[in-house]
């Protein structure tokens, strides 16, 4: 453990000696005086962050992918031994026999593409809503922010008692009022996920709507009043307006919320009792391999695989979306 | 620049460095008793938590003179199996205490897991002798059983005679057959009534498979093979495949669902409930339903081309946690497990006491009695193998789908995936 930790903290000080390096490079180049004194002020200055990321961030990530190399059984450390890439090709195999990984891709990938612009779509809408003066909207305001600060777990099991098959489920009792018969919606591997979405949407939109509701003050009245002098209807001040200025805000949004997304366990795990073909995620999966088949090594291969993959991911997303530079 | 460097060299070795190693000494407090740790787990509050909390008392009056003294530790064993995730996290961090109670058929896993110690040497023949069953694994022993259980079907005596429903000549040496059984449920239905709780939606923990996989022996199935390494040509076997189907054929014959509450039974609405001897104290919150207990009865497992029924409960473990000298261990280990203890327990519990020499004495016809004689005569353990816990998975997915047309593809497949772990564990 020390040894690897001193061997990765080296390599770490190598690439701030290569960073350094490549800058004293590109002064010159600039024909630029490089001030040594204030890169040592800036390099201390930026310690506690850099400390702070090396050990909670990077070190966590190289040792995933270091024990990705690995058999380490969960109880048994001391017994590890390097086994190169089996894990990793474990995992791809997994995936092409449509295993419990490709079934937790694909639930995943349901929730990401569904859950991304619902809950964003959402939080938008009820920002637009709770934008104004009138004296009822704080009420909203804390109406649609309330379920944010419950824990993951409550609604969790609020939801399951809302769509549990029984008749006296919430929801069956009132699709009884229509005549409906009950309906097991936690049960059908076709609408299971799409319940999870609806359930984490209603609890994570709250959140983005006050950071959307703080870009909106942030867009200057007289673009709207321009707006209306030249014509343009409510709609089009929206398009034209309001969401250019919301777009940094979009693009943090998009990517904090789809990174979110892709690490969906909790509703998954509590809201249906069982780990089955209809809620396993890459995240529960990696759990259950590691709680259920004591498999360190090869969780850590598909996690670090995961990074890779949201990372990426985040980086086209980041291009795309982000700001165009001037 | 090289203070700076000086100082995030000094602070990754210290950071580094933080973590201890296993201490090898038994821990002594200010006093200078040596302190067995113990975790249970079950609130102590509970009936079964007080009597824990009793003899544990008891033992700390006793060895006040060696100076020994039981620390236990309450972890209440949730429906998400947080207990075992607890034992696990405890065995990573190196803070296992000196023993644990455990589900006894975890025992091979945790033996191979490096949690459980061999034992072995601390029992006698006549200990041995006196235990229903130890809990072995490669031939050493691993647990000392605290209690025994078996399961059966309880029924509501009123919604039977409204039915017309007579089952009084099922007995554990008569039992019904699985078309009987089905027969019941029929009269049941015909009557307006839902016949059974199969349980089938207590999958989230060991439940569904302790009171279901014993269907799957009385059908002619089995899991794994006797060195608990094979589950190809076991857990997909034909038979166990008939096994699963006869289940899921109560689905389909609307005998019993996935939508039946967890309280319908006691709330007067559902014939029959699959369940364990726990339950025989819960019916004294069902005063409405079940006023007495000529309200309701048990009925034995129904038996296939064989006989088997549940079995299996918590046991006594010493942990591999690294103390050398455990003799204050086994001290506390043999006290916990003694005749006395296991009364004191089994009292509290109402489950069946794990020593002969207890001599449970039950009244003719009684539930108690139904279970005891069920055990000793139909008992068939879970299987005994190092990824029990990936097995009760893979078998509460498949009782998760029973009422998919795919049951058998999907058995096939949670064989695969067992197989696939014990061919790493090999």
């Amino acid at each position: 453990m020390l040894v690897s930790a001193l061997i990765i903290f080296a390599v770490f000080l190598l690439i701030f000696g290569l960073v350094v390096f490549f800058d004293v490079r590109k002064a010159k180049k600039h024909n630029q005086k490089y001030h040594f004194g204030r890169a040592v002020t800036a390099f201390l200055l930026l310690l506690p962050a850099t400390l702070f990321a090396f050990f909670f961030v990077l070190l966590p990530i190289l040792y995933s992918l270091g024990y990705g190399f690995t058999d380490y059984y969960l109880t048994k450390p001391n017994a590890t031994e390097f086994v190169g890439f089996d894990n990793f090709k474990a995992a791809f195999e997994e995936i092409a026999e449509g295993g419990d990984l490709a079934k937790a891709i694909k639930n995943t990938a349901i929730f990401v593409v569904v859950v991304v612009p619902l809950q964003i779509g959402l939080a938008l809408l009820l920002a637009l809503f709770c934008n104004n003066k009138n004296r009822g909207t704080v009420i909203f305001k804390v109406c649609f922010f309330a379920p944010v600060t419950v824990s993951l777990a409550v609604t969790a099991y609020l939801w399951k008692e809302i769509l549990t098959g029984s008749e006296t489920g919430l929801m069956n009792q009132f699709l009884a009022l229509f005549g409906i018969p009950a309906q097991d919606f936690l049960r059908n591997d076709d609408t299971a996920m799409l319940w999870i979405v609806v359930a984490s949407a209603w609890q994570g939109c709250g959140f983005q709507m006050l950071i959307f509701l703080s870009a909106l003050t942030g867009i200057r009245k007289e673009l709207y009043e321009a707006a209306r002098m030249d014509g343009c209807n409510a709609f089009q001040r929206f398009l034209r307006v309001t969401l250019p200025g919301l777009k940094p805000t979009l693009v943090y949004i998009v990517i904090t919320v789809f990174i979110g997304a892709c690490r969906i366990m909790v509703q998954p795990y509590l809201m249906i009792n069982v780990y089955a073909d209809r809620n396993i995620t890459i995240s529960y999966y990696m759990y259950e391999q590691v709680f259920t088949s004591y498999r360190v090594g090869y969780s850590s291969a598909v996690a670090f695989l995961m990074t890779i993959f949201i990372g990426t991911i985040t980086l086209i997303q980041r291009k795309f979306l982000g700001e165009k530079k001037r | 620049m090289k203070k700076g460097l000086l100082l995030l060299a000094l602070t990754t070795l210290t950071l580094v460095s933080c973590g201890g190693g296993n201490s090898t000494e038994q821990e002594k407090d200010a006093s200078g008793n040596t302190i067995v740790k113990i975790m249970f787990h079950v609130n102590k509050t509970t009936a079964e938590g007080k009597a824990y909390q009793k003899r544990i008392e008891a033992f700390n009056n006793a060895y006040k003179e060696e100076k020994i003294k039981a620390v236990p530790r309450f972890e209440a064993r949730t429906s998400d199996n947080k207990f075992e995730q607890t034992l696990i996290n405890m065995k990573v961090e190196g803070t296992l205490p000196d023993i644990i109670t455990f589900d006894a058929p975890n025992c091979a896993s945790y033996a191979y897991a490096e949690i459980l110690s061999d034992i072995s040497g601390q029992i006698s023949q006549d200990e041995r002798n006196d235990f229903l069953s130890l809990n072995e694994y490669n031939g050493k022993v691993y647990g000392l059983p605290i209690q025994e259980s078996s399961a059966g079907f309880y029924y509501n005596k009123n919604l039977f005679a409204r039915a017309g429903v007579d089952v009084s000549g099922y007995t554990v040496d008569n039992p019904w057959t699985f078309d009987q059984f089905k027969a019941v449920c029929q009269q049941l239905k015909n009557s307006g009534i839902t016949p059974v709780d199969m349980r089938i939606t207590a999958t989230g923990d060991e439940t569904a498979t302790y009171l279901l996989y014993s269907f799957i022996h009385a059908a002619g199935g089995d899991f794994v093979s006797k060195d608990g390494f094979t589950a190809t040509g076991h857990f997909n076997s034909a038979e166990t495949k008939s096994g699963f189907s006869y289940l899921a054929s109560l689905i389909s014959s609307g005998y019993t669902s996935y939508a039946i509450g967890p309280t319908d039974f006691f709330n007067g609405t559902v014939g029959m409930y699959l369940s364990s001897g726990w339950t025989i104290d819960e019916f004294r919150d069902y005063t409405t339903n079940f006023p007495d207990r000529n309200s309701w009865g048990l009925l034995p497992y129904p038996q296939g081309t064989a006989k088997a029924s549940a079995t299996g409960s918590w046991s006594y473990g010493v942990t591999d946690n690294g103390v050398a000298d455990k003799s204050a261990t086994y001290k506390l280990l043999k006290w916990m497990s003694s005749a006395e203890s296991t009364t004191v327990v089994t009292n509290a519990t109402g489950m069946i006491p794990s020593r002969k020499s207890c001599n449970p004495t039950y009244e003719v016809g009684s539930a108690e009695w139904v279970l005891l004689e069920q055990l000793s005569k139909t008992g068939k353990e879970r299987p005994a193998t190092v990824c029990y816990p990936k097995f009760s998975q893979c078998f509460g997915r498949i009782i998760d789908s029973l009422s998919k047309s795919n049951l058998s593809e999907i058995i096939d497949g949670q064989t695969n995936e067992l197989q696939k772990l014990l061919n790493e564990r090999k």
